[in-house]
Protein backbone atom coordinates (compact mmCIF):
# COMPACT_ATOMS: atom_id res chain seq x y z
CA UNK A 1 0.00 0.00 0.00
CA UNK A 2 1.45 3.17 -0.60
CA UNK A 3 2.10 6.15 1.38
CA UNK A 4 -0.15 8.43 0.34
CA UNK A 5 -3.12 6.12 1.63
CA UNK A 6 -1.43 6.14 5.44
CA UNK A 7 -1.88 10.18 4.92
CA UNK A 8 -4.98 10.43 3.51
CA UNK A 9 -6.64 7.89 5.90
CA UNK A 10 -5.34 9.97 9.06
CA UNK A 11 -6.78 12.95 7.11
CA UNK A 12 -10.40 11.14 7.21
CA UNK A 13 -10.53 10.06 10.52
CA UNK A 14 -9.25 13.99 12.32
CA UNK A 15 -11.95 14.92 9.49
CA UNK A 16 -14.86 13.08 11.04
CA UNK A 17 -13.59 13.77 14.64
CA UNK A 18 -14.16 16.91 13.18
CA UNK A 19 -17.45 16.75 12.13
CA UNK A 20 -19.11 14.63 14.69
CA UNK A 21 -17.23 17.03 17.19
CA UNK A 22 -19.33 20.29 15.22
CA UNK A 23 -22.76 17.93 15.30
CA UNK A 24 -22.87 16.72 18.88
CA UNK A 25 -20.92 19.71 20.85
CA UNK A 26 -23.27 22.55 22.17
CA UNK A 27 -21.31 25.16 22.64
CA UNK A 28 -20.29 27.77 19.74
CA UNK A 29 -16.55 28.25 20.52
CA UNK A 30 -16.04 24.44 20.26
CA UNK A 31 -18.06 23.95 17.30
CA UNK A 32 -15.26 26.23 15.53
CA UNK A 33 -12.21 24.60 17.49
CA UNK A 34 -13.53 21.64 15.40
CA UNK A 35 -14.29 23.29 12.07
CA UNK A 36 -10.84 23.99 12.51
CA UNK A 37 -9.72 20.39 12.89
CA UNK A 38 -12.44 19.79 10.11
CA UNK A 39 -9.86 21.94 8.11
CA UNK A 40 -6.67 20.90 9.41
CA UNK A 41 -7.90 17.64 7.68
CA UNK A 42 -8.35 19.08 4.85
CA UNK A 43 -5.35 20.60 4.60
CA UNK A 44 -3.22 17.21 5.61
CA UNK A 45 -4.95 15.51 2.63
CA UNK A 46 -4.55 18.64 -0.22
CA UNK A 47 -0.26 18.10 1.06
CA UNK A 48 -0.14 14.71 1.24
CA UNK A 49 -1.74 14.64 -2.37
CA UNK A 50 0.49 17.19 -3.76
CA UNK A 51 3.93 15.32 -2.33
CA UNK A 52 3.19 11.84 -3.95
CA UNK A 53 0.98 12.89 -6.89
CA UNK A 54 3.11 14.71 -9.97
CA UNK A 55 0.82 16.45 -12.11
CA UNK A 56 0.18 20.34 -11.27
CA UNK A 57 3.26 20.15 -9.13
CA UNK A 58 3.01 21.95 -5.53
CA UNK A 59 -0.29 23.54 -6.74
CA UNK A 60 -2.03 21.35 -3.38
CA UNK A 61 0.56 22.81 -1.14
CA UNK A 62 -0.16 26.49 -2.25
CA UNK A 63 -3.91 25.87 -2.00
CA UNK A 64 -3.90 24.82 1.92
CA UNK A 65 -1.96 27.76 2.28
CA UNK A 66 -4.73 29.74 1.37
CA UNK A 67 -7.22 27.63 3.04
CA UNK A 68 -5.36 28.58 5.81
CA UNK A 69 -5.85 32.34 5.25
CA UNK A 70 -8.94 32.02 4.67
CA UNK A 71 -9.65 30.17 7.92
CA UNK A 72 -7.90 32.47 10.05
CA UNK A 73 -10.70 35.09 8.32
CA UNK A 74 -13.17 32.70 9.05
CA UNK A 75 -12.22 32.42 13.02
CA UNK A 76 -11.94 36.00 13.16
CA UNK A 77 -15.39 37.22 11.83
CA UNK A 78 -16.76 34.02 13.44
CA UNK A 79 -15.67 35.04 17.12
CA UNK A 80 -16.95 38.68 16.92
CA UNK A 81 -20.21 37.45 16.22
CA UNK A 82 -20.33 34.96 18.91
CA UNK A 83 -19.08 38.00 21.00
CA UNK A 84 -21.55 40.08 20.18
CA UNK A 85 -24.74 37.85 20.13
CA UNK A 86 -23.18 36.96 23.81
CA UNK A 87 -23.56 40.67 25.16
CA UNK A 88 -27.20 40.41 23.99
CA UNK A 89 -28.19 36.93 25.04
CA UNK A 90 -25.67 36.15 27.76
CA UNK A 91 -25.32 32.58 26.13
CA UNK A 92 -22.97 30.19 23.60
CA UNK A 93 -24.75 27.45 23.65
CA UNK A 94 -26.63 26.40 20.61
CA UNK A 95 -29.68 25.61 21.87
CA UNK A 96 -30.33 28.74 23.71
CA UNK A 97 -29.93 30.43 20.40
CA UNK A 98 -33.42 30.53 19.99
CA UNK A 99 -34.75 34.20 19.04
CA UNK A 100 -35.82 33.37 15.34
CA UNK A 101 -38.23 30.23 16.77
CA UNK A 102 -41.75 31.28 15.79
CA UNK B 1 6.77 1.90 4.27
CA UNK B 2 3.40 3.87 6.08
CA UNK B 3 3.89 7.88 5.52
CA UNK B 4 6.71 8.47 3.48
CA UNK B 5 10.61 8.16 3.48
CA UNK B 6 10.69 8.14 7.12
CA UNK B 7 10.41 5.84 9.95
CA UNK B 8 7.11 4.10 9.72
CA UNK B 9 6.80 3.93 13.81
CA UNK B 10 7.37 7.95 12.91
CA UNK B 11 4.15 8.69 11.29
CA UNK B 12 2.38 5.82 13.66
CA UNK B 13 3.35 7.71 16.58
CA UNK B 14 2.19 11.14 14.99
CA UNK B 15 -1.39 10.01 13.59
CA UNK B 16 -1.84 8.72 17.23
CA UNK B 17 -0.41 12.19 19.00
CA UNK B 18 -2.85 14.17 16.19
CA UNK B 19 -5.86 11.66 16.46
CA UNK B 20 -5.63 11.67 20.09
CA UNK B 21 -5.76 15.36 20.89
CA UNK B 22 -8.42 15.98 18.58
CA UNK B 23 -10.56 13.37 20.54
CA UNK B 24 -9.77 15.83 23.35
CA UNK B 25 -11.06 18.87 21.32
CA UNK B 26 -14.16 17.24 21.04
CA UNK B 27 -14.62 15.39 24.64
CA UNK B 28 -13.45 17.52 27.28
CA UNK B 29 -15.59 18.85 29.64
CA UNK B 30 -13.67 21.95 30.13
CA UNK B 31 -13.32 24.75 27.08
CA UNK B 32 -10.14 25.67 28.10
CA UNK B 33 -9.30 21.95 28.13
CA UNK B 34 -10.51 21.61 24.61
CA UNK B 35 -8.53 24.82 23.69
CA UNK B 36 -5.33 23.48 25.33
CA UNK B 37 -5.90 19.76 23.38
CA UNK B 38 -6.55 21.84 20.10
CA UNK B 39 -3.35 23.86 20.14
CA UNK B 40 -1.44 20.21 20.69
CA UNK B 41 -3.52 18.83 17.65
CA UNK B 42 -1.98 21.93 15.43
CA UNK B 43 1.36 21.31 16.59
CA UNK B 44 0.94 17.80 15.32
CA UNK B 45 -0.11 18.61 12.11
CA UNK B 46 2.50 21.25 11.65
CA UNK B 47 5.46 17.97 11.96
CA UNK B 48 2.72 16.23 9.32
CA UNK B 49 3.14 18.85 6.96
CA UNK B 50 7.54 18.68 7.75
CA UNK B 51 7.53 15.28 6.90
CA UNK B 52 5.79 15.50 3.73
CA UNK B 53 8.26 18.23 2.58
CA UNK B 54 5.58 21.07 2.89
CA UNK B 55 8.29 23.28 5.33
CA UNK B 56 6.59 26.47 4.74
CA UNK B 57 2.87 25.22 4.87
CA UNK B 58 4.50 24.06 8.72
CA UNK B 59 5.80 27.64 9.90
CA UNK B 60 2.96 29.21 8.68
CA UNK B 61 0.68 26.11 9.97
CA UNK B 62 2.47 27.37 13.22
CA UNK B 63 2.65 30.76 13.20
CA UNK B 64 -1.39 30.94 11.97
CA UNK B 65 -2.77 27.96 13.79
CA UNK B 66 -0.74 27.92 16.71
CA UNK B 67 -0.03 31.52 17.33
CA UNK B 68 -2.93 33.56 16.06
CA UNK B 69 -6.15 31.64 16.30
CA UNK B 70 -5.58 29.97 19.46
CA UNK B 71 -5.30 33.32 21.08
CA UNK B 72 -8.22 34.44 19.21
CA UNK B 73 -10.13 31.39 20.46
CA UNK B 74 -8.66 31.42 23.92
CA UNK B 75 -9.79 35.39 24.29
CA UNK B 76 -13.26 34.24 22.76
CA UNK B 77 -13.20 31.79 25.54
CA UNK B 78 -12.10 34.20 28.44
CA UNK B 79 -14.56 37.12 27.16
CA UNK B 80 -17.55 34.80 27.36
CA UNK B 81 -17.42 33.14 30.78
CA UNK B 82 -16.40 29.63 30.93
CA UNK B 83 -19.80 27.07 30.83
CA UNK B 84 -18.14 23.61 32.13
CA UNK B 85 -20.97 22.42 29.75
CA UNK B 86 -21.44 18.57 31.67
CA UNK B 87 -21.40 15.78 30.05
CA UNK B 88 -25.12 16.10 29.37
CA UNK B 89 -24.40 18.59 26.85
CA UNK B 90 -21.86 15.66 25.49
CA UNK B 91 -23.59 12.44 25.14
CA UNK B 92 -27.17 14.22 24.28
CA UNK B 93 -29.76 13.64 22.27
CA UNK B 94 -27.57 14.94 19.06
CA UNK B 95 -25.36 12.05 19.21
CA UNK B 96 -27.62 9.77 18.47
CA UNK B 97 -27.98 11.40 15.65
CA UNK B 98 -23.90 12.50 15.23
CA UNK B 99 -22.22 9.22 16.07
CA UNK B 100 -24.35 7.38 13.11
CA UNK B 101 -23.66 10.29 10.55
CA UNK B 102 -19.41 10.40 11.24
CA UNK B 103 -19.29 7.08 11.16
CA UNK B 104 -20.64 6.56 7.63
CA UNK B 105 -18.80 9.65 6.80
CA UNK B 106 -15.63 7.62 7.47
CA UNK B 107 -16.82 5.07 5.66
CA UNK B 108 -17.90 6.56 2.38
CA UNK B 109 -14.93 9.21 2.30
CA UNK B 110 -12.49 5.59 2.84
CA UNK B 111 -14.04 3.62 0.01
CA UNK B 112 -14.06 6.77 -2.14
CA UNK B 113 -10.43 7.12 -1.24
CA UNK B 114 -9.86 3.48 -2.49
CA UNK B 115 -11.68 2.74 -5.11
CA UNK B 116 -10.83 6.58 -6.73
CA UNK B 117 -8.45 6.64 -9.40
CA UNK B 118 -6.01 9.06 -7.66
CA UNK B 119 -3.49 8.77 -10.74
CA UNK B 120 0.23 7.53 -11.01
CA UNK B 121 1.62 7.85 -7.40
CA UNK B 122 5.76 7.74 -6.29
CA UNK B 123 6.95 7.01 -3.37
CA UNK B 124 9.43 9.75 -3.85
CA UNK B 125 8.49 13.16 -2.32
CA UNK B 126 7.74 16.09 -4.68
CA UNK B 127 6.73 19.03 -2.92
CA UNK B 128 8.71 21.56 -4.25
CA UNK B 129 11.08 23.46 -2.06
CA UNK B 130 9.93 27.29 -0.70
CA UNK B 131 11.35 28.58 -3.91
CA UNK B 132 9.50 26.79 -5.79
CA UNK B 133 6.47 27.62 -3.89
CA UNK B 134 6.81 31.43 -3.99
CA UNK B 135 7.62 31.13 -7.71
CA UNK B 136 3.89 29.59 -8.48
CA UNK B 137 2.87 31.69 -6.27
CA UNK B 138 3.51 34.74 -7.39
CA UNK B 139 3.38 34.06 -11.30
CA UNK B 140 0.43 31.78 -11.85
CA UNK B 141 -1.68 32.31 -8.61
CA UNK B 142 -1.34 36.30 -8.15
CA UNK B 143 -4.62 37.33 -8.82
CA UNK B 144 -6.24 34.72 -6.11
CA UNK B 145 -3.26 35.93 -3.64
CA UNK B 146 -3.99 39.55 -3.99
CA UNK B 147 -7.93 38.37 -3.00
CA UNK B 148 -7.12 36.97 -0.08
CA UNK B 149 -5.57 39.95 1.08
CA UNK B 150 -8.91 41.82 0.17
CA UNK B 151 -11.22 38.98 1.96
CA UNK B 152 -8.31 39.15 5.10
CA UNK B 153 -8.80 43.32 5.07
CA UNK B 154 -12.30 42.53 4.86
CA UNK B 155 -12.48 40.09 7.85
CA UNK B 156 -10.39 42.22 10.01
CA UNK B 157 -13.11 45.53 9.46
CA UNK B 158 -15.97 43.38 10.13
CA UNK B 159 -14.49 41.71 12.70
CA UNK B 160 -14.31 45.52 14.77
CA UNK B 161 -17.67 46.36 13.56
CA UNK B 162 -19.10 43.00 15.06
CA UNK B 163 -17.56 43.41 18.12
CA UNK B 164 -17.53 46.73 19.49
CA UNK B 165 -20.25 48.12 21.67
CA UNK B 166 -22.34 50.07 20.35
CA UNK B 167 -22.62 53.26 21.78
CA UNK B 168 -25.93 54.63 22.93
CA UNK B 169 -26.95 58.13 20.77
CA UNK B 170 -28.10 60.73 22.76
Amino acid sequence: MNALYWWLTLAVLLFCIGAYGVLVRRNVIVVVMCLELMLNAVNIALVAISNFRGGALGAGTLFSLFIITLAAAEVTVGLAIVIANYRNRRTVQTDQYDKLKG
Amino acid sequence: MPGGDFHPWLFVILAAWILVCGLGVVAFKKIMYSAASMVACFLGVAFAYALLNAPLVAIVQILVYVGAISIVIIFAIMLTEVQDGGYELFFNRQAVFAAPLAVTAAAVLMVVMVTSDIGPIGDTALNPSVRGISLLLFNGYVFPFELVSLVLVAAMIGAIVLARKVEEKS
